[in-house]
């Protein structure tokens, strides 16, 4: 392939719609309207879209499809979980714990909880990324009510033992959100064996449709959580607003279409990032973020030394991929994850995420390791020795 | 249609060029150094003058496109300029590259590395 073609490896911030995703929801499209809320024919055929969609996003995740409450996305998810969790128990307690390395959208429902007299307590991961059980035992109170710990990493892809953080709430009284964006079609999920309360999940990180996720509420025991938005009691009460019929459909074949391909995919995709990571640590200075085993198949997390993130990923050009200085390419703020990692600011600047997805092919990873090599190489030329 | 980038056009070409840019050799060059710890930006200058103005300049630079673009810019400017009076018009660099004004601090970065590569030619011919 040519080298200066555009080249799309940022998988982990949207991934393309899968073409089979679009038939399905060009069909749903095209049939006549209808209200899941409807009682009449269209009505009822909506609702039976709806359903099955969210049969298929169950079986993914080995959940009971009543145990899925669509959402708009997964930060609505997350703040679903975290908001109506914090704020259904508060007569229990009013003490949050969770994880500096999380996604805004836990972070900063965080953040609005301590501005409503929460307590919240952020634990460190090690320099590896991970959250040691001993620590979140030590976090725990007696008015702790929710821990939330994303299962795979957004920016370093590394995953997390929830299984025995979940042991440590189980112990402990506490429920467990786990935020599962990255996660869902990529690694498995059985909610049962990570034995979690709320897992919220996104479709569009895996070739479904922008604007549709869901919140996985356990149901026996169903832990208590209240609504952030009000209207006509749909999703259980939990999610008031006319259901996007058209997205949810897509939501549930993007997932069909995973528990199908999922595990061959990861493979693939695992050999894509490893041979890219092979080809990137030939360069003297350069760093792998998060642990180097416990790690999702579609992202791979680099530092360099020696290169500002923000030039080195203009002079990649048409190949998308993410740096840890992009979201703060004005302020100068490196990565909030790999600061947290331990790297220090250069480094956590000097750093970017690739992620793949189902079209990226070998010859698109050997020609992204050598434009990533020739720009390391210039702007170290550029830069005092 | 795409959006426009955060980068004009002045930068990227001169991101992609780096007039001037690389550590020289041979006898009659002066070094200044200057760094910004927050933004990791580091620059160091290379001056060589005769009679009192500069005959040459050069810079190695570690920074973000804009950083990099302007520092080939100002190298461009400074030939025959006497070494006394190397004071930059920063806001005006900013501006002819579309630079935004929460990155002036890494700019002044250059003007720095500038300033003492001249303190050390106006100490030797003193």
């Amino acid at each position: 392939m040519s080298t200066t073609a555009p080249i799309y490896l940022d998988h982990a911030a949207t991934s393309p719609l899968d073409g089979r995703v679009r038939a399905v929801m060009l069909a749903c499209l095209e049939s006549p309207p209808g209200n899941p809320a409807s009682t009449h024919a269209a009505g009822r055929a909506a609702r039976a879209r709806v359903e099955a969609a969210r049969a298929e996003v169950a079986a993914l995740i080995a959940a009971p499809p009543a145990a899925i409450v669509f959402t708009s996305g997964a930060t609505e998810a997350d703040n679903l979980a975290i908001l109506g969790s914090a704020r259904g128990n508060a007569v229990r307690g009013r003490h949050i714990v969770s994880v500096r390395t999380e996604h805004r959208a836990v972070l900063d429902a965080c953040g609005r909880l301590e501005r409503e007299g929460f307590a919240v307590t952020l634990l460190t991961p090690d320099r590896q990324g991970l959250v040691e059980p001993g620590a979140l035992r030590a976090a725990l109170t007696p008015t702790t009510t929710l821990v939330s710990v994303m299962l795979v990493n957004n920016e370093t892809g590394v995953v997390q033992d929830i299984a025995a953080l979940a042991a440590e709430c189980r112990e402990h009284g506490t429920l467990l959100h786990v935020d599962a964006a990255q996660a869902a079609g990529r690694i498995p999920i059985d909610v049962a064996a990570l034995d979690v309360d709320l897992l919220s999940l996104s479709a569009h990180k895996i070739h479904g449709p922008v604007g549709v996720g869901a919140l996985y509420v356990r149901r026996e025991p169903r832990p208590t959580l209240v609504p952030l938005q009000f209207g006509g009691g749909q999703e259980g009460g939990l999610r008031s607003g006319t259901l996007a019929v058209h997205q949810i459909a897509g939501m549930g074949e993007a997932f069909r279409l995973a528990a199908i391909e999922g595990p061959s995919e990861s493979a693939r995709l695992a050999g894509l990032r490893d041979r890219l990571w092979r080809a990137l640590q030939t360069l003297p200075g350069s760093h792998l973020n998060g642990h180097p085993e416990r790690r999702a198949p579609h992202i791979l997390n680099v530092s360099f030394e020696g290169v500002d993130g923000e030039a080195l990923l203009f002079a990649l050009g048409d190949l998308a991929v993410a740096s840890g200085a992009a979201c703060g390419a004005e302020s100068g703020e490196p990565s909030y994850v790999l600061r947290a990692l331990g790297r220090d600011d250069a480094l956590a600047r000097a750093s970017l995420r690739v992620s793949f997805g189902r079209p990226t092919t070998v010859e698109e990873v050997d020609v992204a390791a050598t434009r990533v090599r020739d720009a390391v190489g210039r702007l170290r030329s550029l830069a005092p020795a | 249609m795409s959006e426009p980038g955060p980068y004009s056009d002045a930068v990227g070409r001169l991101f992609r060029e780096a007039p001037g840019a690389g550590r020289p050799d041979g006898p009659g060059w002066v070094s200044g150094e200057a760094r910004e710890p927050l933004s990791a930006t580091h620059v160091r200058w290379h001056l060589q003058a005769t009679a009192g103005r500069v005959a040459a300049s050069r810079y190695e630079v570690r920074g973000c496109p804009h950083t990099i673009a302007a520092a080939a810019l100002i190298a461009a400017q400074l030939d025959g300029r006497p070494v006394a009076d190397l004071g930059l018009d920063l806001p005006r660099v900013a501006a002819l590259l579309g630079c935004p004004t929460t990155k002036l601090g890494r700019l002044f970065v250059i003007q720095d590395a500038i300033e003492r590569a001249a303190h050390v030619l106006g100490a030797e011919q003193a």
